[in-house]
């Protein structure tokens, strides 16, 4: 063979599609570094500083890099931590089922029944007022609300409902459920209302009109259509109740020991290692609650 | 047959419909043409249930629909966006109205099966049950809509624009299809469009929507070649109307004094309609014999393959229209802006009494 030559570029050469798609993968190297760089810096290498700090050895004072597994022998062995993380898991769930009761029909009102869209944004609006006060407030503010000579005390006694004011109401438990379902209520009615609001509204009037009830268009269209909504919502109420500490601190009366709290305490008494142990089982917790969630429903497939 | 009587709705200040009666048969395919926001849609809602009307009666074989839930009403919907349920199979979506209505649900699974099989069947989608409703084309999503709407057996069913979404080939190709299943089924459509020949293809009967009432119900032959009044005849998009006021016994109009066909008073307001395919063209000075004309400019012309539309401007500025056939050619080689006389039989022109609105 001699010489054949073609209109064919020659090899050594980028091609225009191979040039274009390197410098669109630049594109994207460059769009991403910031954010990479940041989760690297400041979670990452921390997270994984923590691990470490774990399993330093921890004296009274002090804290050295020599590695031992005691903190999490400790840890693992003591009645109150055990029961630390069971108090936290309980709290999660019962508070992520009330959001999901009180918050759900408000975003169902918001995102089904109210048909502007102005009205629509100025009632999601309203639900985030309260964040425009400090969380502490926020928090403090339940104390006159629920205490023994609070508003509800004195309107059941008023009312002769009761004779002696209720002491459950605060300091206890309750009041630290029922704050933090007002807190966090919110991160569930978002999401769901964004879902629910994206259902076209003809796929409803089409269940109607194919002669279903407004139960069975709610069981069958409505709820699966709105599930990616519960579970992100669901995901953001979990890692903030989980990872809480302030407001079972100030409203249980240090009655409620979550894992938030045992972290704040050792930190406070400069107990580095035990810290990081307490830490590291609420990060495996949290991971595990959100892989469970994103297994529910397939994220991907629906957003 | 349903029957609508004296039906009104208002938005505010806006009227969509006023006073509109309609008579749809049963065993009828009937399409309603209008231009769009003519309220075809708005009459469509308020016959399925999803809106009331402010005044008038809404009656089915002779029992009162409105103020009764949709739900309840037994009447097929078929939505202009498909509106299938996205979360759900072509053969759940199928299923849907048999296994959820609120009366009558079918909860045996073999029979349900076997009805949207059926469904699916009837529309030409053997097989396609396991598909998501993402996985499948514009025309494939308007049958499983249709099958959806057609399995639960409804009273009359109610197409909106229901080809609008579609291709020009995909939409004769439906034509043929949405006639041939409902032969067999034996059920009325009523099919809503904003095309005249949409209209007059389908239906047995077209009724005509404007201004919030029907201006005209007739078969497509009578309403095309006889339409009783001008709005008619313009959602036809096939007459020329030409206004004018009557004076010395022929209609003084924007393209000259034209003969009446029948006696008017003096100075009453009329128009008078020409069809496109019946005006012929000639030089001004050879008319031929016993046929009525007036003058216009040759503004341009369009060819659309089979037949080719000359546009003309009379001397007032009205936009007149001429159709040829290109297999029997009727028109002389025209020249751009050449004036050429337009004549046509006397008997051929419709003559409505009335100002035009």
């Amino acid at each position: 063979m001699t010489t054949v030559t073609t209109d064919m570029p020659d090899t050594t050469e980028t091609s225009p599609a191979a040039a274009r798609e390197a410098n669109e993968r630049r594109r994207a190297l460059m769009l991403l570094s910031p954010g990479l760089l940041w989760m690297i810096l400041f979670m990452v290498l921390p997270m994984l500083m923590v691990i470490y700090v774990s399993f330093w050895t921890q004296t009274t004072f002090a804290v050295n890099d020599t590695l031992t597994t005691a903190s999490w022998e400790r840890f693992l062995s003591s009645a109150t931590y055990l029961g630390a993380i069971g108090t936290t898991l309980r709290i999660w769930a019962i508070v992520l089922v009330a959001t999901l009761v009180v918050g759900y029909p408000v975003a169902l009102f918001i995102g089904l029944f109210v048909k502007n869209q102005t009205v629509q944004t100025a009632l999601l609006v309203a639900c985030v007022i309260p964040f425009w006060t400090s969380f502490l407030i926020r928090v403090i503010a339940w104390r006159p609300m629920l205490g023994t000579e609070g508003a509800i005390n004195t309107i059941l006694m008023n009312l002769g409902l009761i004779n002696e004011p209720l002491t459950f109401l605060l300091f206890s438990e309750f009041s630290v459920l029922v704050g933090m379902t007002q807190i966090y209520c919110v991160f569930m009615v978002g999401p769901i209302t964004f879902m629910i609001s994206r259902i076209d509204e003809s796929t409803i009037e089409a269940a109607r009109d194919l002669g279903a009830s407004f139960g069975t268009i709610f069981r069958r269209i409505v709820l699966p259509l709105s599930m990616p909504g519960v579970i992100v919502g669901a995901i953001f109420v979990s890692v903030m109740v989980l990872g809480e500490f302030a407001t079972a601190a100030s409203l249980s009366g240090r009655k409620v020991n979550l894992l938030g709290n045992i972290i704040v305490s050792q930190v406070g008494s400069l107990k580095w290692a035990f810290a990081a142990v307490a830490g590291v089982v609420l990060t495996i917790i949290i991971t595990a609650v959100i892989t469970l969630a994103l297994r529910v429903v397939d994220l991907r497939k629906e957003m | 047959m349903l029957n609508l009587s004296g039906v009104t709705r208002r938005y505010g200040e806006t009227v969509a419909l006023e006073d509109l009666n309609l008579i749809v048969p049963d065993d009828t395919y009937m399409s309603l043409l209008g231009a769009s926001g003519a309220g075809k849609t708005t009459l469509l809602r308020l016959i399925a249930g999803f809106e009331e009307p402010n005044a008038g009666q809404i009656s089915l074989n002779g029992e009162r629909l409105d103020g009764k839930a949709p739900h309840r009403r037994d009447i097929g919907f078929v939505f202009q966006n498909f509106a299938l349920f996205p979360h759900l199979t072509v053969q759940e979506n199928v299923e849907f109205g048999l296994k959820y209505r609120e009366t009558g649900a079918c909860a045996d699974p073999k029979e349900l099966t076997e009805r949207a099989a059926d469904a699916l069947q009837l529309v030409g989608l053997d097989g396609f049950g396991h598909r998501g409703v993402g996985e499948i084309s514009g025309g494939q999503k308007q049958r499983v809509a249709l099958a959806r709407t057609l399995v639960t057996e409804p009273r009359i069913v109610l197409l909106d624009e229901p080809l609008g979404a579609l291709d020009a080939n995909l939409r004769n190709r439906m034509c043929d299809e949405l006639r041939a299943i409902r032969e067999r089924l034996r059920v009325s459509f009523l099919h809503v469009t904003g095309s005249e020949t949409e209209a007059l293809t389908m239906g047995d009967t077209v009724a005509v929507l404007s201004d919030g009432r029907i201006v005209q119900a007739d078969g497509s032959t009578e309403l095309f070649t006889r339409p009783h009044n001008p709005a008619a005849a313009r959602h036809l998009n096939a007459w020329n109307l030409l206004e004018g006021t009557a004076w010395a016994g022929a209609l003084d109009t924007s393209a000259g004094m034209l003969p009446l066909s029948r006696p008017l008073a003096e100075g009453a307001a009329a128009q008078i309609a020409l069809r496109f395919d019946q005006l012929g063209v000639s030089d001004l000075d050879a008319v031929p014999g016993g046929r009525s004309h007036f003058t216009a400019r040759y503004v341009t012309g369009e060819f659309n393959g089979p037949t080719a539309l000359s546009f003309f401007r009379a001397p007032d500025g009205a936009l007149i229209q001429v159709v040829d056939h290109l297999g029997d050619p009727r028109l002389p080689e025209l020249t751009e802006g050449r004036s050429y006389a337009l004549h046509y039989a006397p008997g051929d022109a419709l003559l409505f009494e009335g100002a035009s609105t």
